[in-house]
């Protein structure tokens, strides 16, 4: 009897083996193939970009820095590698992947104020299981997801678990259609905020010691790369109500020497409707007032 | 430790292995090893209850099988039902019924002395409470004889597979298992395993999948519209389906692997044409339960009201069925609609069966797709009650369904399609096997390569679709 499951359950598994590599092998290529869009996005960041200033950061970060204002301003190029539901852990694995390959002159890091546990940030690292095999420099945060994931990446499928329509949308014609972002940036056009109880839902969860780790790795590798290296916490439609997870922020970033520009209760942008998408990301005007006002303190920072 | 992880899967091959091994006369041990740590896992503390509980049940029915006086077995009957019941009231219901007497209270100006609390609920303690009372009232009426050795008694209560989400089972049917022990059985294997994979293809492919989209609604009613809350409300039944369902498949087929059979769950629900037949098709292990230990006993005791006994006897099980679910009264309002339904029928079957047999409407096929779209939407409006925060909510649900047309919201439309890529999966095997019984096979086909391909074409659409990031079951928190 066993040596027969033992037959049949190895036919299975080897038929599932091949068709697991063709077809992980088809969905690499038209992954990589993408030239608009979040996977793409990723893969620029991680693998092309070399602009002189790099903002790294969630979707606060995407939606909250306007190229334009900082290649004016600053006559440097520029990219905004942040990515929407994507923490610190993401953040800190693009940045060991940049870094190793040039040091861009200066580092913007959008905090986005979040300690607090949950499932959710680590479940999102799946958007840089792809880059796994190729890029070890980022192990070390996928596998915050689970203690089984280099197993599970043995798969050639797994690293594009749920993309496929994603995949298939950015190989084709419809990938014209899609909303392109302005080096890395994508702005918000909505002017009025749903003003909900965000933060309440944020008081009661205990703190991730990881995320504080990791957050404190980000800031030790970045300086330790000679980088100009700012950390900004952008504006709020509302005040914070977890403050003191700012203040862990600005505290390691006393400790590593690093400047820490909060805007979190800043009395220009706090209460302001019209510059707001929603209570937590800015629109495209709100962004272009706050990219001025960095842009300007930044020129202060390089000369 | 969730089905759908490795560490189970990791967990159970080690079980497999040590039961297999093991002298016949061991395995239960084993078994209860391997249950309790597999219960330990999630919180240790709450094993202590489990213990408790099979403590309380193990000397209680031997009490009752020493005994001869009919009025003394009843005496212990009752104090084991109610030292049974007592943790699963105090983690249960004491936390809101304090909380509802403060706020309550509050109003008229009276103080209530005990603080707010909130508790933690034991996961599973629906589920063995019942089986253990179920065995208690078994043992009563001699139905089953009080099995002398405690270790089985602990295992039948604490049962891996079973502990978390059930099947309820019967102690007449996995006590003798338990106490004989097969041999592993090629063809009870190969079944054991194919449930397993459809269970989690239920589970990871469609309920998961179906969830992202119904949290995202259900987290913010006020800002949706009717088309897409109705897009919810066709969506949530099958979300149910899918992971209670697949959680179902899931423990019948690790028992069975182990050479234990556990009664099925669910067949085919969707394909019920009343809701007395949805019922007996849906979460059959807590129906029956309900039926053998609660409508029953009213029923007879209500047998002079004749068609009115049936109706009050279906209320208040049915309310019972609600508050099991949960306290709250979105459940207690979950539970009368199920009554009232249930007492409809009762009060027009036989106007009903007039008329289909007048016109012949039986066997016809747009009737029995009518009956069943029918039965689908009033167990849906239910299930709106199930599903929301409270009775507000659920009014503001279906109020909106109704006079709130406008665009379906979508998000990422990959949620959508493979939901309903999911659903079509599902419901073309429940069609298949409810209309063409033993007609076109997959996993039981007759051919080879098809089989295998079929078994591979599963395991590879988990790994393309399937949610991997879903968490828990539905019913670990009931």
């Amino acid at each position: 009897m066993l040596k027969k499951l033992f037959i049949n359950f190895l036919l299975v598994a080897a038929v599932v083996a091949v068709l697991d590599f063709a077809l992980g092998k088809v969905l690499r290529h038209f992954y990589f193939r993408e030239s608009s869009g979040l996977h793409y996005r990723t893969t620029y960041s991680m693998e092309k970009a070399d602009a002189d200033i790099l903002i790294f950061g969630s979707s606060r970060a995407n939606h909250h820095y306007v190229p334009e204002v900082f290649a004016d301003s600053l006559g440097l190029t520029f990219y905004n590698t942040g990515r929407d539901g994507n923490g610190i852990f993401y953040q800190a694995a693009l940045l060991k992947s940049v870094l190793k390959r040039y040091t861009p002159k200066v580092i913007i890091l959008d905090y986005a104020g979040d300690f607090g546990k949950g499932r959710q940030v680590y479940d999102n690292l799946s958007s840089l299981l792809p880059y796994y095999q190729s890029h070890p420099e980022i192990r070390q945060e996928v596998n915050l997801r689970s203690p089984y994931e280099s197993v599970k990446l043995l798969s050639g499928i797994y690293p594009y678990n749920s993309q496929l329509l994603t995949i298939a949308v950015g190989n084709l014609d419809m990938n014209k259609k899609r909303k392109s972002d302005n080096k890395g940036y994508v702005p918000l056009e909505t002017e009025h905020p749903v003003v909900k109880e965000y933060f309440n839902s944020l008081i009661q969860q205990p703190v991730d010691s990881n995320k504080i780790e990791s957050l404190r790795e980000f800031v030790r590798v970045a300086k330790a790369s000679g980088t100009r290296f700012v950390v900004v916490y952008s504006p709020l439609y509302q005040e914070h109500k977890r403050y003191w997870e700012i203040e862990i922020c600005e505290t390691i970033c006393k400790e590593a020497g690093v400047p820490f520009w909060d805007y979190s209760r800043d009395s220009f942008f706090v209460q302001q409707p019209d510059l707001y998408y929603d209570p937590v990301h800015l629109n495209h005007k709100g962004a272009l007032i706050f990219s001025k006002q960095i842009a300007s303190r930044m020129r202060d920072v390089l000369h | 430790m969730v089905f759908t992880s490795v560490n189970f899967i990791l967990f159970f091959a080690a079980v497999i292995v040590l039961y297999f091994s093991a002298p016949l006369k061991w395995r239960w041990l084993v078994l209860l090893v391997a249950s309790y740590f597999f219960y330990i896992n999630i919180k240790p503390v709450f094993a202590i209850l489990l213990a408790a509980v099979t403590a309380s049940t193990y000397v209680f029915t031997r009490l009752m099988d020493q005994t001869r006086k009919e009025s003394r077995k009843n005496v212990y009957k009752v104090i084991n039902i109610i030292l049974v019941l007592l943790p699963l009231f105090f983690f249960k219901y004491f936390a809101v019924i304090n909380n509802s007497l403060i706020a309550g209270l509050q109003g008229w100006g009276i103080h209530w002395p005990l603080p707010e609390i909130e508790l933690f609920l034991p996961v599973g303690i629906s589920f063995y409470t019942f089986m253990a009372i179920g065995y208690t009232i078994d043992v009563f009426n001699e139905e089953t004889p009080a099995e002398k050795h405690p270790g089985i008694v602990a295992l039948f209560i604490s049962f891996f597979p079973l502990i978390l989400s059930g099947p309820i089972e019967r102690a007449g049917n996995m006590l003798p298992q338990f106490r004989n022990p097969v041999n592993p059985d090629y063809d009870k294997v190969v079944k054991g395993l194919r449930f397993m994979l459809w269970g989690f293809f239920m589970k990871l492919v469609v309920a998961d999948r179906i969830g992202i989209y119904v949290d995202a609604v259900y987290h913010n009613i006020p800002n949706h519209n009717g088309t897409t809350l109705l897009a919810a409300f066709f969506l949530y039944p099958f979300q149910v389906y899918a992971d209670l369902g697949g959680y179902s498949l899931v423990a019948i087929g690790v028992a069975g692997i182990l050479g234990i059979k556990v009664m099925d769950n669910f067949r085919r629900p969707f394909f019920a044409a009343t809701m007395a037949e949805f019922w007996r098709r849906w979460h059959m292990s807590l129906i029956t339960w309900l039926t053998d230990y609660v409508y029953t006993p009213i029923s007879f005791a209500l047998r002079q009201y004749k068609l009115w006994g049936i109706v009050y006897s279906l209320m208040i099980t049915f309310m019972i069925s609600g508050i099991w679910h949960a306290a709250s009264l979105t459940f207690v309002a979950w539970g009368l609609l199920q009554g009232i339904y249930l007492s409809v029928e009762a009060l027009t079957n036989k106007q009903r069966a007039n008329m289909e047999k007048k016109y012949k409407l039986a066997n016809r096929g747009w009737y029995i797709f009518l009956s069943c779209l029918i039965t689908f939407i009033l167990f849906g409006i239910s299930q709106v009650f199930a599903r929301s925060a409270n009775l507000q909510d659920a009014f503001q649900v279906l109020g909106k369904i109704v006079t709130e047309p406008g665009a379906l919201f979508i998000g990422a439309p990959s949620i959508l399609i493979f939901s309903i890529l999911g659903i079509s999966m599902v419901m073309l095997k429940d069609f298949t096997d409810e209309y063409y019984p033993g007609r076109f096979l997959l996993f039981e086909n007759r051919n080879k390569p098809v089989r295998v391909m079929a078994y591979s074409l599963v395991i590879v659409l988990i790994l393309l679709i399937g949610v991997f990031d879903g968490g828990e079951f539905i019913y670990f928190q009931f």
